[in-house]
């Protein structure tokens, strides 16, 4: 079931937390609410599932107004970040909970348990109290648990946040395997863009309150609206440059280099100041435009090593290369800006 | 470094000898206490001899020693220096006692008639019967009321008498002759026996478990419980209010109390005029005095539950009130499932904390109604306090009192260990499987 948020607002006391938000999220879509800590995606979530009150704007829950409806009433499932298991409980009351509240009887609660834990792959520890499992199994607990009364829509608040590295990777593939098998429409609340680009259809981005920029991963990956947003996406992240526009290139200004701009952007901001993002896999060794520098550090990543390049006037650029170089920290190296894909922003910081 | 170790009981030490002085001590010596005799008759160091109406009693009930406890209670009237004597001191005729001696020394009657007989077969016979009783009565000779301080003098005293015992009978006199304290169980079997005892016993119940029920357990989860639902300025004050009546003076506290129920307080005066007749309302129905002393008690006691269990409220994750919000609960089963199980622990300990200072405090009643009206709201710690502290006649049983209280302690430890296994203690502590 879709889920539209219009002119959304939230304030605490003097403190508006989110300020007319507009967000619409389709039948059967995962969107990710990604952003920093404090932004107010868990304010976001907390609205959309009922516990806060909003002081502005509307929520639909397809084509129905949830506003001012209790949070009892409107059929969501909430995965918390602290997955909030109820302690006294074993896991198989923990799951039946919201159905024993619906008066449904202990045979029917019983058979959907079953069935959901099953999907889950809990079977084994419905008997269990959640002080006695690990993480990953109260995760999945959780999800259970939000999922059993089929609500209309499952939001997740930083679900992998309390899991250790191997368990986030393995939690991260079963959330969208549910998910895709429930066809739920589902929201999720992450400050890590790794998750939000590898669990979700669409990524909403947000940033003190507001949404920047709401698409697909790659699109928004390749296409980001501002340097905030090129910034926050990848890993390692993106370098950005500053300097000027002239003769259909931008004039590195340490090195003097030139990388050509397309066409438009040399019409429209020739002799202006611009800022260019380079994203660390189009900074390499033999190809594009030459530019000189000292590899500062050398960062082993596995597979791939990073390699931090300081330009003459301190600025610096990244290079993430498959196959191991011999360049030692100290080297001056000189590798190649491919122009194709160096983003360029304007003084505000919006993409041209 | 070696010194270090013992460092901790030396600074110890102080609490310990507080701990013994005033806590085990008094315990201990109460245990003790319980099976004695002790009262303000006996005195609480050693006593005396004493042959007595009152030591007869058990010596004819208990040993069925009828004929020896007359023939000991028995008085006899002796003629003898010391009777002459004494009768011409108490200013008997002068004449008629040198006549006594000179034709009756050293003979002895059974009956004082008797010797009233004698004196007035004499020529110089007093004129009145007064003055003849007067003689008469110096010439008793009995062991009765007569204090020795040891058997042995006692036993001489009675030989005198050319009363014989045998040892069985030496025996079970000096028992039932000594005056001071001795071990018994005789509290225990008295406790059985005395109507009283059922009746102060459910006074107690009722008491106790009203009041928890009602107010420091009841109360102080309706308390908490609305003001974790409240906007926390309101909630602050609501908790205030209810700590008042903590803080005021008992004394003062139940002096409000009193005023509000005299027949010329407050409810009279409000009352009167829709037709209820002035009265002490507090003292007026053993159901007014009942609903006045819980009151009392609960109003107090209701604020230590209610700050036990509003913190124990707010140790719970934010985040459970709203997983069972999304999860559909009501603020009803939100209470009944979510809040109570996670309060089950304080509640316990609540519970058991103020069954013990229900039974064991009686100072409210004390200054409210005394047990009134006519020992209707007599509890257990009360009438143990009145019988061994504080009785009009001064006649104390510290013996008895001490076995009250040893009562009172298995009472208290046996609901106790009830509760545990009501709320299933061991579960409750065990360790999680899996951290
Ligand atoms: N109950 C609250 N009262 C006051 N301020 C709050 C409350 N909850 C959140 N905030 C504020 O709102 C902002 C957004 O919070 P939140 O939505 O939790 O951020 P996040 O994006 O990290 O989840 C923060 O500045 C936070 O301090
Ligand atoms: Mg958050």
């Amino acid at each position: 079931m879709r889920i539209l948020l219009d002119k959304f607002t939230k304030n605490f006391g003097d403190l508006t937390v989110i300020d007319e938000m507009d967000l619409e999220v389709h039948d059967g879509e995962m969107v990710a609410l990604l952003g920093g800590s404090g932004c107010g995606k868990s304010t976001t979530l907390f609205a959309i599932c009922g516990i806060h009150k909003v002081n502005g704007g509307r929520i639909l829950f397809g084509d129905r107004d949830v506003t001012n409806i209790t949070s009892q009433e409107r059929n969501v499932g909430v995965v918390f970040q602290s997955f909030a298991l109820y302690p006294h409980m074993d896991v198989a009351h923990n799951i039946g909970f919201p159905l024993k509240l619906r008066k449904e009887t202990s045979t029917e609660i019983q058979r959907k348990v079953d069935e959901i834990a099953e999907m889950v792959h809990i079977g084994p520890l419905l008997k269990r109290r959640p002080g006695e499992l690990s993480g990953g199994q109260q995760q999945r607990v959780a999800l259970a648990r939000a999922l059993i009364r089929r609500p209309d829509v499952l939001l997740l608040d930083e679900p992998l946040a309390n899991l250790d590295a191997t368990l986030r990777l393995e939690m991260r593939s079963e959330i969208r395997r549910i998910q895709r098998e429930t066809g739920i429409t589902a929201v999720l609340v992450t400050h890590d863009q790794v998750e939000a680009m590898s669990m979700c259809d669409r990524i909403a981005i947000m940033d003190a309150g507001k949404i920047l920029q709401i698409t697909e991963p790659s699109d928004m990956y390749n296409n980001p609206v501002s340097d905030y947003v090129a910034g926050f996406l990848g890993s390692p992240p993106i370098s950005f440059l500053t300097g000027i526009i002239q003769n259909g290139s931008f004039i590195e200004p340490a090195t003097g280099a030139k990388i050509p701009v397309r066409k438009a952007i040399a019409g429209s901001h020739a002799g202006r100041e611009v800022r260019v993002g380079i994203r660390p896999e189009y900074y390499q060794p033999d190809k594009g435009v030459m530019i000189k520098g000292t590899v500062s550090m050398i960062e082993a990543q596995g597979r791939e090593t990073l390699y931090v390049v300081t330009l003459p006037d301190g600025n610096i650029l990244r290079s993430i290369q498959g196959s191991h170089s011999p360049v030692k920290i100290g080297d001056a190296v000189n590798w190649g800006i491919d122009a194709e894909h160096m983003l360029v922003f304007d003084k505000d910081g919006l993409l041209i | 470094m070696g010194n270090s170790k013992h460092l901790g009981l030396y600074l110890l030490a102080p609490a310990g000898i507080f701990v013994i002085l005033f806590f085990l001590a008094p315990v201990i010596l109460t245990g003790i206490f319980g099976f004695t005799n002790m009262s303000t008759a006996t005195g609480i160091t050693g006593g005396s001899y004493m042959v007595s109406e009152s030591s007869m009693r058990p010596l004819r009930s208990h040993f069925g020693e009828e004929a020896l406890a007359d023939q000991l209670m028995q008085r006899v009237y002796t003629i003898d220096e010391a009777g002459l004597q004494a009768a011409a001191e108490a200013g008997g005729d002068a004449a008629a006692i040198r006549e006594l001696e000179a034709r009756f020394l050293g003979q002895s009657f059974d009956r004082r008639r008797d010797v009233e007989v004698a004196i007035k077969s004499l020529n110089a016979r007093p004129s009145s019967t007064r003055a003849i009783k007067l003689i008469s009565a110096e010439f008793e000779r009995s062991v009765v009321n007569t204090r020795f301080d040891t058997p042995e003098e006692m036993l001489a005293a009675i030989a005198g008498f050319g009363i014989v015992l045998n040892n069985a009978q030496t025996e079970a006199l000096v028992d039932v002759a000594y005056t001071g304290w001795t071990f018994t169980t005789q509290n225990f079997k008295t406790m059985l026996e005395l109507p009283d005892t059922k009746k102060t016993l459910i006074n107690t119940l009722f008491y106790v478990f009203a009041t928890l029920i009602l107010f420091n357990t009841g109360f102080a989860l309706v308390l908490s419980i609305s003001t974790h639902y409240m906007p926390s300025r309101p909630a602050g004050f609501f908790r205030s209010i209810w700590l008042l009546p903590r803080v005021t003076p008992p004394v003062l506290y139940v002096l409000m109390w009193k005023w509000l129920a005299w027949d010329t307080g407050f409810l009279s005066v409000i009352l009167e005029p829709l037709g209820f007749a002035p009265r002490n309302w507090m003292l007026d129905t053993p159901a007014n005095a009942w609903t006045f002393i819980i009151l009392i008690n609960g109003i107090v006691g209701a604020s230590m539950g209610m700050l036990i269990f509003s913190s124990a409220i707010k140790a719970i994750p934010p985040a459970l009130f709203h997983a069972s919000e999304v999860d559909g609960a009501t603020r009803r089963q939100q209470i009944w499932h979510i809040i109570l199980p996670q309060l089950r622990w304080p509640i316990l300990f609540i519970t058991i904390y103020q069954t013990l200072s229900l039974l064991t405090s009686f100072e409210y009643i004390l200054l409210a109604t005394d047990g009134g009206p006519g020992g209707a709201t007599e509890v257990w710690a009360l009438s143990t306090y009145l019988k061994a502290l504080s009785n009009y006649g001064g006649a104390l049983q510290y013996g008895y009192g001490a076995a009250l209280s040893l009562v009172l302690v298995v009472i208290g430890i046996s609901v106790s260990l009830i509760y545990l296994k009501l709320f299933d203690f061991k579960n409750l502590t065990a360790p999680p499987k899996i951290e």
